[in-house]
């Protein structure tokens, strides 16, 4: 029996097209409590929802040049929750003007087996690692402040040493794409947190 | 002449000049020698202007040593003035004080007091002057702390701004909230300062002025569609004047226009996507829906800017107060509860790169849920749904009061009385309907009905287990409250004959005998006298009231004819024909009392 055929065509509406906006800076431990008060004012009201996930990245090496990859992440406080599979696409390189980066992000749930199914589908796991920290959310807006600790033995997520001494603070929006409005409300927020943190366009092409 | 080498000497001359400063090179700066202006002023202190210059003793005095500046012509005027201080022989009695002299040194001396004092008093003034300046300055800072411990402030550039919606509360309304905080500087300090002066004023956005409220109201349906147009209006206003209000009424006057017109957007949003039988009408701000046929609901934004007088639509003025407050009351209840939701920790991501969402949505990609699983996990009803939910069982229930009211004052025979529930949910009510005659509550007890009443249907639970639903037709729950309260009256015989050793010989609920009633069933009732002399027969029906008919023995028959069957005489003592009884004459207050007396009767005394 012939294979059904396969749509040539990209799929393009829904949840397909979402755009993430982002916006990256990083605070050393020791001005993290000013931080997480400042952040706890100017967002929304709700008690500070601590989270512990452990990340994957998978890379597919294809006969190309570049490696396709995505990230496989669940929660180590919640273990019964679906992990989080998300794939990142190459930044917009619009007018300079815009103040966010913004990049084509597909994110999608899936259930416990997932390693198992990236392996059989040819990827590998390329680097691994556990984020701690606290999320925040105004509206829309999404703030992460995240400390990367290193894994020792690779599947082993009690055995974990602090990568710097410092604090990840990621500010993001998830819209459908065309909305500069959303660029314009993050670098408003940003301003607000400054001096305690410098939110900025981090081109993920230019620290390789 | 000395034989040593030679000697240098030096000699310097007394430094009459101060040295100000040596500097690190050991040069020396001197005090500048002072002008003669300067030194005029110097000496010129040490002058004591007290004395009087024309005094004659002051010019009898001779001069002592002149001072060496005394010679400088020019300044001649000063030194007369000069008093010195001499010995000489003073001669008591020749000595006189003229008045005149005493009344011009007291005149000067006073006028130096006051002068001092003049002084005093205008740097007095002064200082009040700054303190209330200060005090006013003051005044702003600690208004702006207490606005600043209930509001929420930040600052741009130079300006004050604040944000009064409730996005940090988690609504999803696009509106910015924003208000600015101005020093209120318009005020004069040599006029006096009015009572309800603020040194702190805001300025609200432009829509948001002036107050409004939500008016849901339901009326009867209005013929013409066209009578929609102008809406109704405001109640009476508020007594304060808008410019003159305090900063905390005016900006929670604007914070509730903005959650009322979130409220109306998302009613009217609703109205629009929502299929139903019946579609909503939203005409300009108000929106319209049918709850029950010829009925209509309105709900309505009514926002006034309190500018111009607003014009009173005669229609709507006699009825001012169908306003339910109550509903207006759930509306915010219920859009705060919305609020809530956005806000709740079920939202957050887990692991944190995921968006924003339910958590059990979450896992509907990985547990394969189908269409109905993902339905039943999502709100499905909107806020206009549940509100005419609401309106409709309000309704319901008072229209269910007002029929067991209207049957009560209208019948007084048998009584029928109502306990409603004090707890009671959104879309549900219930009341206990009980049917008594007076004077026999404790003998004739058998109807109690309790009426559930919900949103559309009212369930009724008799006590003897029957469940009958009822709809919201006004005339259905009449009719068969009437139909209870015929049944009760012979229900009443059953149980009277009980007590009076009275014997059921039948009893039926509902008689296929006799006139067909139009509201229920007729019901009748036959019972015989301790002796078994003779039978009461009862036909009580909701329409054709009731009929009581009563038998007697055949010997007290008048118009028994005689047989040739029967030939012995205790035949005689058997029941015979069914007389009539005129109900109507009989004595008695209710229809139990007349029957106790009607059945004393039938029984002899011993």
């Amino acid at each position: 029996m012939e294979a059904p055929p396969v749509t040539v065509m990209p799929v393009t509406g829904g949840t397909i097209n979402m755009m993430e906006y982002l916006l990256q800076g990083s605070v050393l431990d020791q001005s993290l409590e000013s931080l997480l008060h400042r952040l706890r004012g100017l967002c929304d009201n709700m008690e500070p929802e601590s989270f512990a996930d452990h990340e994957l990245v998978y890379l597919l090496k294809g006969q190309q040049g570049n490696p396709f990859m995505l990230r496989a992440r669940r929660s180590l406080l919640h273990p019964t929750a679906p992990w989080h599979l998300r794939y990142l696409g190459q930044p917009e390189v619009g007018d300079k003007s815009r103040h966010a980066l913004v990049r084509n992000c597909v994110d999608v749930a899936a259930s416990h087996s997932l390693p198992d199914f990236l392996n059989e589908m040819g990827f590998r796991m390329d680097h691994e690692f556990v984020a701690k920290g606290q999320v925040f959310r105004k509206g829309a807006m999404k703030v992460v402040v995240s400390k990367l600790l290193r894994v020792l033995a690779s599947g082993n997520t009690e055995n974990t040493e602090p990568m710097s001494l410092s604090y990840l603070v990621e500010l993001s929006v998830l819209a459908p794409a065309g909305q500069d409005t959303v660029s314009e409300d993050m670098r408003s927020f940003a301003e607000q947190l400054k001096p305690l943190v410098h939110l900025e366009k981090i081109d993920p092409k230019r620290l390789m | 002449m000395s034989g040593g080498p030679a000697v240098r000497v030096s000699i310097e001359s007394q430094c009459e000049r101060q040295v100000q400063e040596v500097s690190l090179d050991g040069l020396e700066t001197y005090v500048p020698p002072l002008s003669m202006s300067q030194n005029l002023a110097k000496l010129a202190q040490r002058i004591d202007f007290d004395q009087s210059s024309d005094s004659e003793q002051e010019s009898r005095e001779p001069r002592s040593q002149p001072e060496p500046e005394e010679d400088e012509g020019v300044w001649g005027v000063f030194y007369l003035e000069r008093s010195y201080v001499v010995f000489s022989r003073f001669d008591s009695a020749s000595v006189q004080t003229p008045q005149v002299f005493q009344l011009i040194s007291k005149k000067k001396s006073l006028a130096t007091a006051a002068q001092l004092l003049l002084k005093g008093a205008e740097k007095l003034t002064k200082s009040l002057a700054e303190n209330q300046e200060q005090r006013r300055q003051r005044d702003f800072n600690s208004e702006l702390l207490r606005l600043r411990s209930q509001w929420k402030l930040r600052k741009l550039g130079h300006k004050i701004l604040g944000d009064l919606s409730y996005r940090s509360a988690g609504s999803l309304f696009p509106h910015h909230g924003t208000f600015e905080v101005i020093k209120n500087t318009d005020i004069d300090l040599d006029k006096k300062v009015p009572d309800d002066y603020c040194p702190l004023n805001v300025q609200i956005p432009s829509d948001l002025e002036g107050s409004a409220y939500i008016k849901v109201s339901i009326q009867k349906q209005s013929a013409d569609i066209g009578d929609l147009g102008t809406v109704s209006l405001f109640r009476r206003q508020p007594k304060a004047k808008p410019a003159s209000q305090m900063w905390h009424l005016k900006l929670e006057a604007a914070q509730n226009v903005l959650l009322c017109k979130e409220i109306f957007a998302q009613l009217s949003r609703e109205a629009v996507q929502i299929k139903s039988q019946i579609p909503h009408i939203v005409v300009k701000n108000q929106i319209l829906s049918q709850p029950f046929p010829g009925l209509q609901l309105s709900i309505s934004l009514c926002h006034s800017t309190g500018e111009k007088k607003i014009q009173r639509a005669s229609p709507d003025k006699s009825k001012p107060d169908d306003h339910l407050y109550v509903l207006e009351h759930n509306l915010h209840q219920l859009i705060r509860e919305f609020h809530k939701q956005t806000l709740s920790s079920v939202v957050m991501p887990h692991p944190a790169s995921s968006p924003f969402g339910h958590k059990r949505l979450r896992l509907a990609g990985p547990m394969a849920y189908d269409k109905a699983e993902i339905s039943s996990l999502q709100q499905s009803e909107g806020l206009l749904e549940k509100i005419i939910k609401q309106a409709k069982h309000i309704f319901l229930r008072s229209r269910t009061a007002r029929t067991i009211d209207s049957l009560a004052s209208r019948i007084e025979d048998p009584q029928i009385q109502a306990h409603w529930s004090n707890i009671n949910s959104v879309y549900e009510s219930s009341v206990k309907v009980l049917i008594t005659s007076q004077g026999y509550e404790q003998i004739c007890k058998s109807i109690q009905l309790q009426l559930n009443i919900g949103v559309e249907q009212i369930r009724v639970v008799h006590r003897d287990g029957r469940v009958v639903t009822l709809s919201h037709q006004e005339q259905e729950l009449q009719d068969f409250l009437l139909s209870q309260m015929s049944q009760h009256q012979v229900h009443a015989v059953q149980q009277l004959a009980k007590v009076m050793g009275w014997h059921v010989l039948s009893f039926s609920n509902h008689v296929g005998l006799g006139p067909i009633e139009s509201i229920g069933n007729a019901s009748a009732i036959t019972v015989a006298s301790p002796s078994g002399e003779h039978t009461i027969s009862v036909r009580n029906g909701p329409e054709s009231g009731c009929k009581v008919l009563v038998q007697f023995p055949r010997s007290q028959a008048k118009e028994l004819l005689k047989s040739d069957v029967l030939q012995e005489g205790r035949w005689t003592h058997l029941r015979g024909p069914y007389r009539e009884v005129h109900w109507g004459r009989m004595e008695g207050r209710n229809f139990v009392y007349k029957m106790e007396l009607l059945m004393a009767a039938l029984t002899p005394c011993p």
